[in-house]
């Protein structure tokens, strides 16, 4: 069978500031073919699928659709002309209904003098959600009430509206649990047999190497490689990725579950939100996982640790000297630190420098009676996580803003280095990153374990959770399901089934 | 490699660019300090810079400029307040009332002025903070209630206070304004940018989500910056009156909106967050001092300065407002 070209780029070049985020990219996309896109954070790939997407354009080079030159306007354009995007971060309006959110822009085809047809869109809306196996969301609800994965899924319900040629998919399956992940691949062999494209962009190497036909690997804004069929291996994505072999160990290379007997921080019987009556206890150097499906009650329970939501009963409390977390000012007072799930919005200053995110749980420390803070002293701190973490700048100056975000995550865990924490709560640590920054938050969490301080790991992706927790809590519907201990032969499986 | 080579050279290239174009918007607000003071001048012939015109320039923005800094530390942290003109009135009322009626000493009525300062910037800022409303529409109100209580206490007081001015003498001083304000600024400019109190500011205004989950207190910073900001209205508040001479209905009457302008000549940032500098505040304030007096001195009527101030208000605004938070688009 002979392959007909739907997309074609030849000498693609985008530039942001200082940075170059796309060197000559050449890039062919079949029909009938799902085709991969990876590469560390920062790599361009993002950029790239945007560009195609219409949200941004391109400094030179130039797109073929179907044949035809393609320059789009717009994303409205680019829909037009069949290329639609379901993007990495939340795209859906919280205060309007679903059937809105679907139809957004495009509510004149539904109105007649002014007025919308508001039962007429609902009813379309439905359909849609219906067709791609989302029938349980309700068209009419409005969006606000959804949880992150069913508004990820209402995403995908407003691609499909314009009935596109070329799916891109850029890194949505973060933000799902199986639910969704189940209706993005229906969604993907749909567009393959029916000799339509997807450009699928992925972090998820095993998933990747199960939904791909052909996979190209961008690095610092160039094209690598491109793999297909049988060559598309986890090692050789990760080789290509980083540019050098992998050490052989990606998560801790022992299996060994170790901890002091000695309690760091103790949760007894706390209420919120999802989960109710839930007690749990760590211990000095233990990386603590706790998994479920994103709405089990996991991420609140994290801010409840932290002091940041309180809880309606009970109370968390440190032992060494009996506080108890009220707030985050006394959390961060007594060495701990949190890493929201939601990055840019609750974890870092995008506005400010490294140095002005870096020195915020430090104030306190650098600051002398009268509050007085050394520029040197300053400098020199954010100078020094720079240098251990190897964040990728110009120097601590620089903004938040131009940073990728596996380098920003990397701001976050210099925060808490900072200032010494000694139990870190980590929800989602490695949402959205490269493999190069995960190895790199991996040895991380080692080391800090071997010091002997305390991490709480918060996270849906089992590989990480069996690879580096010395003990594993599993929530579903707000309790505590099972307790597993570090060992050789727990499998996903054996989670999975306290989960769902 | 030559490919590498080149990469290299344009990535040089583009981060100077990058500095450029932070040095120059940087310098922008110095080049519109500089380009009023050219321009009024020759439109005024050089009685802009006369020796007797710069004594009047720095009497007038004495007050701004007051006020102005301890503003800074509100809207660092991204509030505001829109009542200072006219609590700083009811300072002055208070201050009179103190002296003047109960005849105590000055310093007694000082204090009074300090306190309805500090009482009505707290009314704003821990209101606010407390009841979770927006700064601006608790500051409209405060305003509001203030700008009634200067009405019935002049008119109790009878319309026009006279000041007795050799009570108030000191407050007339040149020396003396000279060195409160050269203390005042070098004071706040310490505390705003090398302390952690400034930084804990500026901090909150860049996100305070962030703020808070690293273990900033909110309440404590918006109680600090609105005892600064009370405490400077409060200090105005004394020079104004012993300047005009009178406390009347229309006392401290536009502060508030010199000083928003005085924000957006500077190019300090609206919302506050990391790029809010003292020195943004103080060249806004000498630039409007400048214009408003030049403007005068043409020959404008008042109404037509203020005209020009509140057109060049929406095109600083429009021309210099960071629109980098917007676009984080605020989707929940």
């Amino acid at each position: 069978m002979k392959k007909k070209p739907i997309l074609r780029a030849m000498q693609v070049n985008k530039n942001f500031g200082p940075t170059r985020a796309l060197v000559d990219v050449d890039f062919l996309l079949y029909r009938g073919e799902v085709h991969g896109l990876i590469g560390e954070n920062g790599s361009g790939k993002s950029t790239f699928s945007s560009i195609i997407a219409g949200v941004q354009s391109a400094d030179s080079g130039s797109f073929e659709l179907n044949g035809e030159p393609y320059l789009p306007r717009n994303m409205v354009d680019a829909q037009n002309r069949g290329v639609g995007m379901i993007v990495q971060e939340q795209g859906t309006i919280g205060s309007i209904d679903v059937a809105s959110n679907i139809f957004t822009g495009r509510l004149e085809e539904f109105s007649k003098f002014g007025f919308v047809n508001m039962k007429q869109i609902t009813a379309r809306a439905q359909q849609i959600l219906n067709d791609i196996g989302a029938g349980d969301i309700d068209a009419s609800a409005p969006t606000m009430s959804l949880n992150f994965e069913d508004r990820k899924i209402v995403e995908m319900a407003r691609v499909m509206v314009a009935d596109p040629d070329i799916l891109i998919v850029d890194e949505t399956t973060t933000a799902l649990a199986m639910k969704g992940r189940k209706i993005l691949f229906d969604l993907i062999k749909r567009f393959r047999a029916s000799d339509k494209a997807v450009i699928f962009i992925s972090h998820d190497l095993g998933e990747l190497m199960n939904v791909c036909d052909r996979v190209t690997v961008l690095r610092d804004g160039r094209v690598i490689d491109t793999l297909s069929g049988s060559d598309i291996t986890e090692d050789s994505m990760r080789r290509l990725m980083v540019g050098r072999e992998f050490e052989d160990h990606y998560f801790r290379s022992d299996f060994v579950c170790s901890y002091d007997e000695e309690v760091v921080l103790d949760a007894q019987h706390i209420t919120y939100g999802s989960f109710t009556n839930l007690s749990l206890q760590l211990h000095k150097g233990e990386i603590l996982g706790i998994c479920g499906l994103s709405d089990c009650g996991m991420h609140e329970l994290g801010k409840v640790l932290f002091g940041i939501e309180k809880s309606l009963t009970g109370r968390v409390v440190l032992p060494q000297d009996g506080t108890q977390v009220k707030n985050p000012h006394i959390a961060v007072k007594k060495g701990m630190g949190y890493l929201s799930k939601d990055r840019d919005r609750e974890s870092i200053i995008l506005n400010a420098s490294i140095l002005d995110n870096v020195e915020l749980p430090s104030m306190r420390l650098l600051s002398n009676a009268v509050g007085y803070i050394s520029a040197k002293s300053e400098r020199r701190l954010a100078q020094e996580q720079i240098d251990v973490l190897k964040i990728k700048c110009r120097g601590p100056k620089q903004r938040l803003t131009e940073l990728s975000g596996g380098n920003k995550q990397k701001v976050v865990f210099s925060k808490w280095l900072g200032c010494d924490s000694d139990i870190l709560i980590l929800d989602c640590a490695t949402r959205g990153i490269d493999v190069g920054v995960k190895a790199a938050i991996y040895r991380l969490l080692e080391q800090i374990k071997k010091k002997g301080k305390s991490v709480i790991l918060i996270s849906e992706e089992l590989p990480e959770m069996i690879g580096m927790s010395d003990r594993m809590l599993v929530m579903k519907d707000g309790k505590i399901t099972a307790e597993f201990r570090r060992s050789e032969d727990l499998s996903e499986e054996d989670i999975i089934r306290y989960m769902i | 490699m030559p490919v590498q080579a080149k990469s290299v050279d344009i990535g040089e290239v583009l981060t100077q660019k990058s500095r450029r174009k932070d040095l120059f918007s940087a310098v922008l607000p110095f080049c519109g300090l500089l380009l009023t003071v050219l321009v009024l001048s020759i439109a005024t012939k050089g009685l802009l810079l006369s020796p007797m015109n710069l004594v009047n320039i720095i009497n007038q923005c004495f007050n701004t400029a007051i006020v102005g800094v301890g503003a800074a530390f509100v809207f660092a942290h991204g509030g505001m307040d829109f009542s200072v003109g006219a609590s700083c009135g009811v300072a002055q009322l208070a201050c009179i009332a103190v002296v003047t009626q109960l005849r105590l000493p000055l310093w007694v009525g000082f204090l009074a002025a300090v306190m309805v300062g500090v009482a009505c910037s707290m009314v704003v800022g821990m209101g606010s903070h407390a009841l979770h409303l927006q700064p601006f529409i608790v500051s409209l109100c405060v305003r509001s209630a203030c700008t009634g209580i200067l009405v019935v206490g002049c008119n109790a007081l009878g319309k026009n206070i006279r000041v007795p001015l050799d009570v108030f003498g000191i407050f007339n001083n040149n020396i003396v304004k000279t060195i409160v304000l050269v203390a005042l600024v070098a004071f706040s400019w310490y505390l705003f940018e090398k302390t952690s109190l400034g930084k804990e500011e500026k901090a909150i205004g860049g996100n305070r989500v962030t703020a808070v989950q690293s273990g900033i207190l909110l309440g404590r910073n918006v109680f600090l910056s609105s005892l600064i900001l009370g405490i400077c209205v409060g200090i105005a508040a004394c020079f104004q009156m012993s300047r005009s001479g009178t406390v009347s209905a229309s006392s401290g009457n536009g502060l508030e909106f010199n000083i928003m302008i005085a924000l957006a000549l500077g190019g300090f940032p609206m919302a506050g967050g990391s790029a809010a500098r003292i020195r943004s505040m103080i060249i806004g304030v000498l630039t409007i001092t400048f214009l408003t007096n030049g403007l005068t001195l043409v020959g404008l009527d008042s109404e037509y300065v203020s005209l020009v101030k509140g057109l060049l208000f929406v095109v600083i605004v429009a021309v210099s407002y960071d629109r980098s938070n917007l676009k984080q688009v605020n989707f929940v």
